[in-house]
Parts: structure tokens; sequence; C-alpha cells
């Protein structure tokens, strides 16, 4: 057990208080009865089988901040960083602020953050390897590192960016709400540093001693509608109608007219400039880049293989073709497979990938992880039956190509279904900006544009080198090109239109993409719209030969640009809900600049250089 | 609601495996916070708590305290001595005995051929009173140089001036129990909640319980000021009209302590007259609080059952910070507020042991705040240190800020800096520059070797810091509190203490002295010394004091404990037991903003960083929330300008220029920028640094500046990083 000094101050001890028995989502704060399975357990910290005496042991437990009072003195964040042996460039706590005011009537409103251990842990549902546990003890939400296999998929989907992403250890750890400390009856050490009166904890629904208000929001914070975090604030002192951040964040909070009313968040339109910033595109999810495009792709070009036929394409029948109709399969089991090892890599501890299929209950990541899985191997089994029917010649024929045709049309569920739940990974309510349909939109046009496209520039290099005409052949996969252009066009079209209304973080990363890469998303409309004439036309037109081969070479390299840097930009663009950060700890900008100067190389600037 | 694994996996949190908790006192300011640093089973210093049941700090730490046992292991200590003859040399490794043969005989050389005043001693806020004590009688009575001062020249010079006037000594009268016993406190120029967070927090324990006006005066809106009741933005420079003001309001309107005046003080009829002429209409002109304001804030404080004052750099770094302490004084005194439960003249002071140095190092004067003018005090001195009273000068020497310009002007050639870093901390760091050039022989004695003055040193020492050493700090309160010995000095660096007693072998003189080789052993020459003095210190040893976890001086022989405390009798230091009412008319000499130059420079701390960056620069979990120079601007001004938030700017002064980072934010004034003072080659590049007639210390937070964007803010970021080593 913790040890409790001899002289411990009585302001580290969690007091007794009565609490009510629901909390305001109408959830039970006793989680669960003394007679309970999982009551009277060791929480086997370090090795340590006893079992802590404080009587609320089974009691929802959190934060309370009093942002009244907090004066950004960084003690509650050094203490975590103390006790839990941080590197500088690690925090479970961060102290950010927003700003509003006229000098002198200048207010500045800290806020400290760590993890608030929510009612509904959006971490827990999407860890992929069942990392998290919420426990009956103090409703705990703690993750283990020693299972997480460092894919971040929890510091995308937690909005108060509590989870924290170790890229030098390559794995997630977090705020573990030093249940040590409350086993024997202690607040966590980041409360009971406090200097200020602002950071305390207890009870949930309960408020400290000399606290008014039970308030479940202040300015800045996202909608606890997303998790049902367990904090509280209290926020009684009158605030300008706007606020604003120091950080790079293109955000503001502003009340109404009147400076009533919640504080809504605003884009701060600075007079920003419309700029390429191609560096910028760059980031630690450039794997992801290619994995969703060549994954897109593949299952697009065996679709349009395998169904083309179906169609009345005899030309991609295996037997049109029997070398180029394998070798291309071969080519596009190749693809993936890169794919799968670049995303695989891109793990913080890629030897614990089988752990990816841990959670397919709850986690979007599991499930198109599996779904992926199913996909390749179906394409795989199908591609050997294809391609070397010889050796199973000591088969049934029917049995043999029942085979192929289940393996085929499995393939060709599994796919699409993969990048269903593909595209479920980026419903994330804390990340606005991919939190749209647009999304399932640009996954299923890129697999239409991308895959019909490499079967036909496929069969097109095939049939030129054979002088035969393709130009039926690509007018008829023209239109699935021209129809998955036609889907991401206008999903970009909604979105990008959804996002300026809904404001917020949505519409502050369209900001971003209109000003920033302002440039670069201009080049990305334009070679869409340029593909959708430029393939019309060559269909119509019914090119052939080494000259149209060459005219659909270009078009589709443009279109290939086109779909990954508007893919990049995906990912570079996303401005997570969480929290203000200050001028330098939490700001974006400032790690960019560090990273960009050199500063980052010194390991007490607090921000790890880049490794991609 | 409970999800997961219904087989539990072990919970793993760090554990340091702390064996052993040794006690010791922050070695970064002088609030004076109790520290336990925890040792694990390999004798590592791997932990730092707050001691539950010390009465400063209550188990609470600030940032830096929190992290302090990383000292220990931070980057680029200095762990052999180091000789070069030519600064452009490269250093060589020297033991300690050439290195200590060579510090003395440039010492007696420099002596014999320009005079004993030729060579100068430095010193600091930050060692042990022990140590403080042995490098007075080393410097005052071995060495016998006049030119001997502390970096406390450039923060508390002007407390100890201001208490010593009105008073007739130094020491700070009240303690951080008034916070408990006061109805109403005004804070001028002193930001707590980043400057001592600590003693923030004990005002807030008592703001829990009771509420009280909180005044607090300064030009940003700070964290304190933001909170206060008031917030009085005043006009940078103009404390001492604001304060004539306030007391003219006050004796206006007959709200003062009549008995309290007739009782304990002199130069009332002097002192009325001259705030006479400082009526709330014309003193709002110039300090820009409106009349309404001084008004309200005068019947506040004089109707206040007791009221306390506390102050920091933002009265004392000013050219007139000595007459501002005493327009607290005089405050105080009018009002009856010196000496009571919550009615104090309080300066919060910056470093760990500025007190220290204030009481035993014999800087201004003799140890036991002797004076060198009184004879008897020589003479009190000499005998205990077995030397002849002549020996010593009969007036105090040089300020720290007056050494400086002698060494420009070629008075003094030969200089040893303990423990500061005056390439960074000193106005006008081109100028210091220069003067440090001009040396023929610069020792430098530190913990770290990459501290910047070393760039011009002889010879470097390698010091041990804080808990490698055994020894005493006094705090703000005039508490005494004790430092264990928790880890030995890193590498073969040495104990300020051991260095001082070893460069006194290399004197005649010194070897016929007795200098004691622990400690505790300097400590007993304290208790002597200080016996029946005001700062009694004879009822202390190292075991009462870890016990109490702090005693405040006085403690007389055979009491339980110290005391809170001075004055309590209305009693005062002058020959005639009363304090003085001392008239303060006030001279603007201050380099204003002008068309050329139109922006004030401010300067202050962040609450990461102590000093200069010597030891907070080297911690990552502090150096990350501020891990570059940035400057507060105003975002309107900035628009006119063309300044960006998050860009960087370039200032200048008529003493030179600097890049920083800009940070636009309301809290600071359209015609006003704000640059912590941490950082080498940045604010001080910039600073005037007028100095005090009194006291001597440089107004470090006056000054004119004006500001262009950086057009290369490629170059100015390499330009930025290149100063940045640690």
């Amino acid at each position: 057990m913790f040890r409790v000094r001899d002289d411990e101050p009585g302001y580290a001890f969690i007091p007794e208080v009565q609490a009510p028995e629901k909390n305001r989502y109408g959830k039970p704060i006793e989680l669960v009865d003394a007679d309970d399975a999982l009551a009277g357990k060791s929480l086997n910290i370090n090795g340590d089988v006893g079992i802590g005496a404080n009587p609320n042991r089974y009691k929802q437990h959190g934060f309370y901040f009093n942002a009244d009072h907090c004066i950004s003195c960084h003690a509650c964040e050094s203490a975590c960083s103390e006790k839990n042996n941080l590197s500088p460039h690690l925090a479970f706590r961060s102290v950010g602020y927003v700003e509003g005011g006229t000098y002198p009537d200048y207010h500045r409103l800290n806020i400290s953050m760590a993890c608030n251990h929510c009612d509904d842990p959006v971490c827990l549902k999407g860890c992929p390897t069942r990392a998290y546990t919420k426990f009956a003890e103090y409703g705990a939400v703690l993750q283990d590192p020693d299972i997480c296999f460092g894919c971040g998929y929890c510091t995308w989907v937690c909005p108060y960016n509590a989870p924290q992403l170790d890229p030098v250890a390559g794995q997630v750890e977090k705020c573990n709400m030093c249940v040590d400390r409350l086993e024997v009856g202690l607040k966590p050490a980041c409360a009971s540093a406090c200097l200020a009166g602002a950071l305390d904890f207890g009870i949930i629904e309960t408020a400290p001693n000399n606290r008014d208000q039970l308030e479940h929001t202040i300015p800045g914070f996202p909608d606890p509608n997303i998790s049902q975090p367990n904090i509280r604030f209290q926020q009684t002192k009158s605030l300008p109608r706007e606020m604003t951040r120091a950080d790079t964040v293109p955000l503001r909070y502003e009340r109404d007219e009147q400076g009533q009313g919640a504080f809504k968040t605003r884009v701060r339109e600075s007079g920003r400039s419309r700029e390429w910033n191609l560096k910028k595109l760059r980031s630690r999810e450039d794997p992801l880049v290619v994995f969703t495009l060549i994954s897109q792709g593949v299952i697009g070009a065996f679709l349009a293989l395998f169904l083309g036929p179906l169609f009345g394409l005899q030309v991609l029948a295996p037997a049109s073709h029997p070398v180029a109709y394998p070798t291309l399969l071969f080519a596009l089991l190749g693809l993936e497979t890169f794919a799968l090892a670049l995303s695989t890599m891109h793990l913080g501890k890629p030897h614990r990938f089988y752990r990816a299929f841990n959670n397919l209950r709850y986690s979007p990541v599991s499930r198109e992880v599996a779904g992926i899985a199913i996909f390749y191997n179906l394409l795989g089994a199908y591609t050997v039956l294809t391609a070397f029917p010889g050796l199973f010649g000591w088969l049934p024929a029917e049995l043999l190509t029942g085979l192929q045709a289940f393996f085929g049309w499995g393939a060709v569920v599994a796919g699409p279904l993969a990048l269903y739940f593909m595209y479920a990974i980026y419903r994330i309510p804390a990340r606005p900006f991919w939190n749209h349909w647009q999304v399932l939109s640009a996954f299923f046009g890129n697999m239409l544009t991308l895959g019909s496209l490499t079967v036909g520039v496929s069969y097109a290099l095939v049939l030129a080198s054979q002088g035969e005409s393709y130009a039926s052949l690509m007018w008829a996969l023209a239109w699935p090109v021209t129809f998955g252009l036609l889907l991401e066009a206008v999903g970009l079209y909604f979105h990008a239109r959804d996002m300026a209304r809904q404001g917020g973080e949505g519409e502050a990363s369209h900001f971003e993409q209109r000003t920033t890469f302002g440039k670069t998303y201009a080049a990305r409309n334009l070679g869409l719209l340029a593909g959708l004439p430029a393939v019309i036309g060559l269909a119509g037109l019914g090119v052939d030969g080494w000259t149209g081969f060459t005219a659909w070479a270009i078009v589709a390299t443009l279109i290939v640009a086109t779909a990954a840097v508007g893919r990049a930009l995906f990912y570079a663009l996303v401005i997570p809900t969480t929290m203000p950060g200050a001028f330098f700890w939490r700001n974006r900008g400032f790690q960019e600049h560090a990273r960009e100067t050199g500063l980052a190389h010194m390991p007490q600037v607090g921000v790890v250089p880049d490794g991609h | 609601m409970l999800f997961g694994r219904k087989k539990k996996n072990p919970i793993k949190i760090a554990d340091k495996g702390v064996v052993d908790w040794k006690y010791t006192t922050c070695g970064y300011c002088s609030t004076g916070c109790s520290i336990e640093v925890g040792l694990d089973a390999g004798g590592q210093a791997v932990a730092s708590r707050g001691v539950g049941g010390a009465d400063v700090n209550r188990g609470k730490l600030c940032l830096k305290g929190i992290f302090e046992h990383e000292l220990f292991t931070s980057s680029n200590r200095g762990s052999v001595p180091l000789m070069r003859e030519k600064r452009y040399d490269p250093f060589r490794e020297v033991s300690w005995d050439q290195a200590l043969d060579k510090v003395g005989s440039e010492i007696q050389r420099i002596q014999g051929s320009y005079g004993r005043d030729a060579f100068a001693v430095v010193s600091t806020g930050q060692i042990m009173t022990e140590e403080f004590y042995t490098l007075g009688k080393l410097a005052r009575g071995v060495i016998g140089t006049n030119n001997y001062d502390g970096n406390t020249t450039l923060c508390m010079s002007s407390a100890v001036s201001g208490y010593k006037r009105s008073f007739g000594s130094d020491g700070p009268p009240g303690c951080y129990d008034d916070f408990e016993h006061t109805e109403c406190l005004l804070a001028i120029g002193s930001n707590l909640p980043e400057q001592h967070p600590v003693i923030f927090w004990r005002l807030r324990e008592v703001l829990e319980k009771r509420k009280f006006p909180i005044i607090v005066v300064d030009p940003r809106v700070t964290m304190f000021a933001q909170m206060a009741d008031m917030h009085l933005p005043i006009t940078p420079g103009t404390d001492l009209v604001l304060l004539n003001s306030l007391a003219h309001v006050i004796l206006d309107e007959g709200l003062e302590d009549h008995g309290y005046i007739e009782a304990n003080t002199n130069g009332y009829e002097d002192f009325a007259k001259l705030v006479a002429q400082y009526d709330p209409t014309t003193a709002s002109k110039i300090c820009g609080i409106d009349e309404d304001t001084i008004r309200n804030v005068a019947r506040t404080y004089a109707r206040a059952g007791a009221a306390m004052t506390i102050w920091t750099m933002g009265i004392n770094q000013s050219t007139h910070g000595s007459d501002g302490v005493v327009g607290i004084n005089n405050l105080n005194l009018i009002t009856g507020n010196i000496g009571k439960p919550g009615g104090s003249s309080l300066s919060i002071t910056g470093q760990s042991n500025a007190m220290g140095t204030r009481e035993w190092s014999s800087c201004s004067g003799l140890p036991g705040y002797r004076a060198l003018e009184s004879e008897a005090d020589r003479e009190d001195i000499a005998s205990f240190w077995g030397i002849d009273p002549e020996f010593f000068p009969k007036k105090r020497g040089l300020f720290q800020t007056d050494i400086f310009p002698a060494i420009e002007t070629g008075q003094i050639k030969g200089l040893w800096i303990i423990a500061t870093n005056p390439m960074t901390s000193m106005t006008n760091t081109a100028r210091i520059r220069k003067t440090l050039e001009n040396l023929e022989f610069l020792v430098v004695q530190d913990a770290y070797q990459d501290v910047e003055t070393n760039e011009y040193s002889h010879v470097y020492l390698p010091a041990g810091l804080w808990a490698e050493k055994e020894g005493c700090f006094t705090n703000t309160e005039r508490r005494v509190n004790l430092t264990r010995n928790v880890v030995p000095p890193y590498g073969d660096s040495k104990p300020d203490l051991w260095i001082f007693s070893e460069m006194a072998k290399r004197f005649e003189q010194g070897r016929k002295m007795r200098f004691p080789e622990t400690a505790e052993g300097v400590f007993e020459e304290l208790r002597q010394l200080s016996k029946g003095r005001m700062l009694d210190y004879s009822g202390m040893s190292y075991d009462k004091i870890e016990q109490q976890r702090g005693i405040q001086w006085p403690c007389t022989e055979g009491a339980q404990t110290g005391t809170p405390r001075l004055y309590v009798d209305g009693k005062f230091q002058h020959a005639d037991g009363k304090a003085k009412l001392i008239p303060l008319p006030f001279v603007d000499n201050n380099e204003r903003p002008d068309e050329e130059y139109p922006f004030w420079l401010n300067s202050g701390r962040v609450v990461e960083h102590f000093h200069t960056r010597t030891r907070t620069g080297k911690i990552g979990n502090l150096n990350k929330f501020s891990p570059t120079p940035y400057m507060e601007m105003n975002p309107d001004a900035a628009r006119a300008l063309g300044v960006v938030h998050g860009s960087y700017a370039r200032l200048t002064s008529r003493r030179g220029d600097a890049v920083v980072m800009v940070q636009l934010t309301q809290r600071v004034p359209p015609n006003m920028v704000f640059i912590p003072f941490h950082f080498h080659e940045c604010v001080n590049r910039l600073t005037l640094g007028l100095l005090d007639p009194h006291s001597r210390q440089p107004a470090f937070k006056h000054c004119a500046v004006k500001i262009e964007p950086v057009a290369d803010q490629q170059a100015a970021s390499v330009r930025n990083k290149a100063a940045r080593t640690y």
C-alpha cells in the first residue's frame, strides 16, 4: 500500500461527503454492490495483493476544477510527472488557457486537464487491443501499456487529449487516477499539489468545501455528451464575450451578442494567406495515407476484375488472358501486402500486431483490421486457386470452381465491408473534420476510381503490347471511374459546406484547408475536376494504341496524385476537440517550429524530433 | 457501465524505490519550503516532496521544488577545476591544488601591484549561510578587499536599504502568518502566483476562510492582478508618487494612527510637509491611477484593523527602489502597521539565501548586521577572528553594480565570481562583456561549467550545489532552515565552504585563523556572534532547526522557538529606538518611451524558471514551459507594426538589440512589452539599469525600446536557437 506520512496534511485526504445515488447522466455513482463479483478484489498494484481500506472504493470519483482560482503554476502537471516519472515530452495532465478582454480589463482562464475517467470511455471502446479497463474501483479508466501496441487510436477518439502516445517508447500511457493513493484515502498527486485552490478530487457530483458550482463544462471544454466525463467545474467570474487561444489552433470562443449564454467554438479568422505548405502534408500518419489508398485501390481492382465478366467484359475473364489475369492478381496481393506491412510498421510496437483483433465487440479498428485480413486471405486463396489450377488437379473440378467462386465472392463482400469499417474508424465525435459521411464517399469513391483505373491501365498495357484494342474495355471501366470521382467530389462539396456551417473545430480545419493549405487544396480540387472530363473524354474518343495508353497513363497519374494529396490533407488538417494549449506547451505550432529549427533536439525543450 | 477485461492485469504505477528521505530546504527562491529528498537503494536522489509538517509550505511545493532532485545529475555540471592563460585559450583540467594556488597567487599579485581593493569578490544569494560567513571571513579578514559584494544588489538591495533607513536595521518585520490576521493586503510590484507560488497558496488558504481586500499594483495584468479585488495598473516607475499620495490622503483625512506616530517615529513634520504636495489629483496625472481610486485605497488601507504591504522587484528594481521601500514603511508607520499581527512591510525576497548573505556575508559590513562604520563592531569581529581591527576598512566599499564600472575603468583588475552569472543577469550585456574582457584575472566558482560568465574566466572552480552540501538558509520571514547533505558533490566538485577554507590557507593571515571544517562548526560561530543581537541565533541548533522545520530569528539561548515578528514593542534599531518617517521627493529620471523608442520594456520572472536558467534550463519538465525567450506584446500595438503572434521580432534600445518570439496578449498595455529576464542574450542586451542612489540596485524594469518585425524569420530562429544551448 502507498505509505501515508505521519505528517500528511489534511488537504491531501479525500473528504468524507454525502454523494447522490445517481450522476447527472442517470447512472449510479456506486458502481458495484459490496457483494458483487467485482468487489473486494485487490488492484494488484505493483504486485501488492492488499485491498485498500477507502470506504468509497466502489464509487465513481472524479476531478473538480475551479477555473476561478487556477493560476497556471504547473504544480499539478509537475506533481503528476514527478510521481509517474515522465519524460519532458510526455504529460498526463496539462494546463492550457484561453484569454480575452482589453488591457487592463484582461481575463485569462487557465484550464488544467487530464483523464476524466469517463462513464462512456471512448478510448476503451476504440482500443483494438483492449488495453483499457474501467474499474469498479473508483470508476478509474486505466490503460495497460503492456497490452497496448501503440496504434494511437485512443488518442484520436479521446476529446481531452488524455491518452499520450509516446513516440519514443512506442506506446500509449495515461493518467492512472493515482489509484495507489486512493486506496489509502489520499487525493491524486495533482490535486494534492494544487497551489491555488483550483484542482480538487472526490466522489463525482460532490463539490469541495467552499465551492458552489457543479458545472459539467467551461469555455474551451469539448461536448460532454461525447463521453460523459467525470469532471466538474466552477467558473463564476465574469468573462469577456470572446476568448481566444494562445496556441496556433485557429479557434475562439464566443458568447451571444449580449455576452450571455454558453461559449460557442468559432473560427479565429486571422489574415492568413493561401499557401502550399507541401512539407506540412507529411505527418506521422503518412503510412495511413498509403495504406488506405492502396487498400481501396486493391479492393476496387479486385471488384472490377471479378465482376467485370459478369457485366459482359469478357476480356477480364481469367481464361481470356491466362497470364495477365493472375499476374495482376499477384500484383494486387503484393500491393496489399506492402500496405499492410506499412500500417503494421506504423504501430509503436509492430510485433504486437496480432492484438489488433482483441476488441471486435467495440473497436472499429479491430473490425477494419479483421475485414482487411479476411479480404486479404480470400484474395490470396482466390489468386492461388486461379493462378495454379494445376496444383489442385486432385480436387474434383466442380469443387475447385466452387471454391474459386466462394473465395472470389467472399472477397467481393469482405472488401467493401472492410472499407466500411475503415470509414467507421474516422467517425470520431472528437475529430469533427473527419466525423462526416464524406469519408465514406471518399473511400468508396477511391475504391471505384483507383480500382477500375488500375485494372484498365494494366489491361491497356497488355492489350496494346499485343496490338489489340482496349477502347471498349476503357469505355466500360470509365463508368466506375467517373462515378467514383463524382462520388468523391460530391462528398467533398457537402463536407466543405457542412464544416463551414457547423463551426468549431470542423470549421477551423476547413479554414486551415483554405489558408495554410489553400493552394494545395485548390490544386487537389482542380485535379479532381480535371479528372472527370479527362476520363470521359479519353473513353469517349476511344483512344487506343500506345498514344492512347500514354494519355491514359497521364490521366491515371493525375488522379492518383490527386487522391494522395487529398488523403494527406485529410490527415494533416484534422483539429481535435482537445483543450486549449499554452503558448509553448501543447502548442502544435510551436512543436512544429521546434522540429523545423532543431530546438527539438534538446530534450529539455520537451518536443520529440520527428522520426518520419 | 463497467467495461474491459474481466480478468484484470496487475496495475503498474511508477515506483521510484525510495528507501530514505532526507531533510532539506529548497535552494531556489526565498519562500523557504522544506523538502524531503528521496534516495533509492542505490543512494540516488530520485524524488522530492514537500514536508507535511513544515509551517512554511505544509506539504506543498512549486514545480521547481518538485523536480529539485534532478539538479544533482543535470547536464554540464562542473566536475574538475579548469584553467587557462588567456580567456581565448582552451581550458585544461587541473588539480584543486593547482587551481587554488593559482587563484591565491593571482590575488596576491594583483593586490601587490595595484592595491588591496584592486581584487574584487562578487558572490550570490544561493549558497549556505555558513558559506557566506566563511567567504566574508576570507574576503574581509584574509584577502582584505573592500570591493566585495553579492548579486543581492540586483534583487534585494533596495529592501535592505529601505529597512535600514526606516527602522535602523535590515530584517523583514513580518511573516506569512500575517495573512491570517490582516484585513487588507497591498501588493506592489509583486506577482506572487508566478514568483512565490507557495506563499500565494498560504494567502489563498486564508482567503478560503476569510475575505479581505487584495489590492495589486502592477502595470501588467498578472494572475495576481486578475485575482485582486482592485488592480491598479500603474505607470512604470511612479510607485513612489502613489505611495506619497496614499499617505497624503491618510493624513489629509485624519486616518493616521496618531498614537503610534507619536510614540514610535521621528520626522513626522517634514514627512507631512512633503506628502502635502502629492494630492491625488496631481498624483493621478503622474502615476496613472485615478484620484478616486487613490483615495479609496488609502481609506481602505488606513481603516483596516491591520493592513500589510508586500512587494518584490516591482519596487526594488527601480531608480527609487530604496525610496519605494521607505515609502511603504512610511505608509505602515503612519497607520501603525508594523510589528503587529497582520500589519507589516514584508519584502518578498528572491533568492533562497538572500537573507543569509544580508545577515552574515560581510558584503555590506561585518557579520551579524554589524557595520564597518562602527568601531565597536570592527573590534568585536577582529577579536573574534583573531586579526587586527585596523585591517578592516572603516567604510563599506563598492556595490556589485559599482564594481563592474570600476573594472571598466581599470581600478579593479581581478575578480572572483561565486554562484552568479552577470553575463546574463546584469543590465547592458554588451557593456558587461567589455568589462569582463578588461580583467587580468577572473575566477568563476559555480556548480555549472556552462554558466555564461565562464566564457571570460581564467580559472573555473566547480562547486557542489544545494544538498550536495550542508547548511542553513534564511527565508523571507527570517526563518533559518536547514539543508542536510543528501548526496556527495558531483564528480570532483567541492562544497563552497571547503573552497573558501582551502583558499584561506593560501594566505599567511588565513593560515593563522580558524576556519571550522564542518558547516555545523561554522554555525557555532554564528550562534556566538549573534548572541544578544537582533538576529539572535543562539537558541538554535541543527537538530532543533530540523525538528521545528525552521526557526525564525531572533531565537535567544534557552528559548523554545523563534519569533514571528520584529518591532512588536515599537522599539526600532535607530540609536533613539524610533523609526524614521522620511520625506521622499519624486524625481523622474527613467528612460521613458519617446518617439524613437516608443515602448516601455518591462521584465520579470516566470514560474518555471529561476534566475539565469543555469539550473532550470536543464530540467526538461520545467524548461518545456518556456524553452525560448518570448515577449508579451499588446495585439493592437503589434497590428500597427505588422508584428505577428508566434513570429520573431527584433527589439532595439539605446544599448543593443534582441530577437524574441512574440506572444500577443492584452495582459500588457499598448505602450509596453514584457520579457522574462531568465534568458541569456536577451532582455539584458536592451536594459539600461540606472542605479538607485541608496541601494545601487539597477532599474531593470524601466527603459525604452522600439520593435520591428523580422523579415528573415529563418535567420531569427537560427540566432534564437544558437543562444539556447540549455
